[in-house]
């Protein structure tokens, strides 16, 4: 059976008619809106995933972060620790440089006074 | 102070799928096409859903962006013309549903080789019923240009159904 031939509308109003039946709203595919929400769940997973991965990221930047800044401000306590320590080393040597200095002193002048 | 609208994405969805996924189809002129650009207004939709301030706001937020989307397919992939058109009908026909007359099929054919302005203008016009001025609101164009647009693209589309279509009869 041959194929119904269409008829040709007249190239007024008719024309205009017929355009607006041949575009009547298709129906969508079935599975559209299911593909959708598919992809949108999908989506949503992925957003959860990447917010995951960043603030693990963030995380560790700031461990990292963290582990710098104790580990330069353990350095700098320690410097001065040992700062301290050797100043009090000097201190302790000079005083018993000094001690030494005076009992020294104090040998010479009674050996003045014996010479005397 | 008016009430906030808090649309429901799947009801909206349902609802508008079939404008959009039409809209798709007739500017590009690719089934499969279609499908991908409806996919991709509505999580687009599903993103800005806080912004849609009504249930009229939607359906022009959703034309407009289908138009859109659609144009940036077209210029991507540079489709052009009836060739295009019967290949796709081929490979990615319609189900038995979405099959529409031969004349309704040949007037979509002949639509989809006219320019991008006038198709989207004439597409909004007869498939949407919109009015000139919103049509140049959808796709952000003055009135003016609209008007010439739709002038246009119904002469060249007459011209080519007159050319075509007789053609079809005398080749039966």
């Amino acid at each position: 059976m041959e194929p119904e031939l269409p008829e040709i509308p007249e190239i007024t109003d008719e024309f205009e008619r017929e355009l607006k039946q041949a575009m009547v709203r298709r129906p969508a595919p079935p599975n559209l809106k299911r593909r959708i929400l598919q992809r949108r769940e999908n989506q949503r997973t992925a957003v959860s995933h990447q917010r995951t991965i960043w603030w693990q990221r963030a995380a560790a930047s700031i461990l990292l972060a963290g582990a710098i800044a104790g580990g330069l401000k353990w350095r700098q306590t320690e410097e001065q620790r040992k700062g301290e320590e050797a100043k009090q080393q000097v201190l302790t040597a000079l005083r018993i440089t000094n001690r030494a200095l005076n009992d020294m002193n104090r040998r010479l002048t009674a050996h003045n006074r014996t010479d005397q | 102070m008016a009430q906030r609208w808090h649309p429901d994405f799947e009801q909206l969805v349902d609802e508008h799928q079939s404008m959009v996924f039409s809209l798709a189809w007739r500017m590009t002129g690719d089934r499969g096409l279609a499908e991908e650009i409806a996919q991709d207004v509505f999580l687009e939709l599903d993103r800005h859903m806080s912004r849609i301030e009504s249930h009229e706001h939607a359906m022009f937020w959703l034309r407009r962006v289908t138009i859109n989307r659609s144009a940036d397919a077209l210029r991507r992939r540079k489709v052009r013309g009836v060739d295009l058109w019967v290949e796709i009908e081929e490979n990615h026909g319609a189900t038995s549903e979405e099959r529409s007359s031969p004349l309704s099929t040949r007037l979509e054919q002949l639509l989809s080789t006219l320019p991008e302005a006038q198709r989207s203008a004439l597409v909004l016009r007869y498939q949407e019923d919109l009015t000139p001025e919103e049509i140049a609101a959808t796709v952000e164009a003055p009135v003016a240009t609209v008007k010439s647009n739709l002038q246009r693209g119904l002469k060249l589309l007459r011209a080519k159904a007159t050319t075509q279509l007789k053609e079809y009869i005398r080749g039966a």
